[in-house]
């Protein structure tokens, strides 16, 4: 860790890439939750009988 | 006239139908994906590998974090003004949800310009954070970004929104130079230009490599991530349309089996 970071300035290092990754994976973590949602709603409405035009003819 | 002579859409025309784009998506993801986490690790093992800088020592290592955040922060607002200009002038369906899709995006690489470049700035400069031009317009930046999402929110009627934000995105986009040359007009703490400059880039070749690659690494995850939440925008509009037409044909006496939705579809 002391060859990466250094002594000096290891928490300031540490941290700027810390919160690159956790807010870089929060970012991805929430489009895939969001997608994974909008499937089942888009899934639930077409068991309803509601057909998008794109598979009206299905 | 016959069915030979009307031209097959071709381009941006032929991604104008969301289906279309959603099916090129599918198969793009994977391979955007891969490239993205292959150039990371590498601009990753570069960012460590350069030694330390003769001024800033070892701290020089946030700047490759650092500079590709505030590039992707500047680059999808310009990605939000080519939308804007799409829903203004040339009124492409998929514009808005471009424009709509980059702000979230947009919005965590400026939080995470000025993140890191606060970190930065404690040890280099002895202060966190200092009202000059440079920092003070890149938060500006965030809050245009935030106020954008909230203007998309507001708005219910998806093309008053969609005009009302082109507006707004265009007006906000003065900003874009005043972040690029503030160092220039202004006397700032922050330094000046030493990629994009002229007479060429003032970094030594280890450190330009490092960060040209993780910039690279950068543009590749913006460019995914904003083809997917384009896919979560389209999926969002798919879904509110159908809710509209069950709700009418609720209202009309009762649902019928198999009824389409054309809107973003």
């Amino acid at each position: 860790m002391e060859a990466l970071f250094g002594t000096k300035y290891f928490g300031f290092i540490l941290s700027a890439y810390s919160v690159t990754t956790v807010v870089l994976l929060l970012l991805v973590v929430w489009i895939l939750v969001t997608h994974k949602s909008r499937k089942r709603q888009l899934a639930k409405l077409e068991q309803a009988g509601i057909k998008r035009a794109s598979r009206a003819n299905d | 006239m016959s069915t030979d002579a009307i031209k097959k859409p071709s381009g941006l025309t032929a991604l104008a139908n969301p289906t279309r784009f959603l099916a090129l998506v599918k198969v793009l993801l994977p391979y955007l994906w891969v490239a993205t986490i292959v150039l990371l690790g590498v601009g990753l093992w570069l960012s460590f590998s350069v030694p330390d800088d003769y001024q800033q020592g070892r701290t020089v290592r946030i700047m490759f974090v650092h500079v590709p955040s505030v590039w992707m922060a500047m680059g999808a607002y310009m990605v939000m003004v080519s939308g804007a200009l799409g829903v203004l002038v040339w009124r492409h369906p998929l514009a808005d949800v471009a424009a709509r899709s980059a702000a979230p995006i947009g919005a965590a690489f400026t939080f995470l310009g000025l993140a890191t470049g606060s970190i930065w700035g404690r040890p280099m400069w002895g202060t966190w954070w200092e009202w000059d031009a440079r920092l003070t317009s890149f938060l500006v930046l965030l809050i245009i970004y935030l106020g954008l999402m909230a203007l998309w929110n507001a708005v219910e009627e998806p093309a008053k929104s969609a005009r009302m934000a082109a507006v707004a995105i265009l007006v906000g986009a003065i900003n874009i130079p005043i972040i690029r040359f503030s160092v220039e007009w202004f006397t700032t703490l922050h330094q000046g230009p030493s990629v994009i400059r002229q007479g060429g880039p003032s970094l030594a070749p280890e450190f330009l490599q490092a960060l040209l690659v993780m910039g690279l690494a950068f543009l590749l995850l913006f460019t995914t991530l904003h083809l997917m939440a384009m896919r979560n925008e389209i999926m969002r509009r798919q879904i509110r349309t159908a809710q509209r037409k069950a709700a009418r044909s609720h209202q009309t006496g009762g649902k019928k089996m198999g009824s389409t939705t054309s809107e973003a579809s």
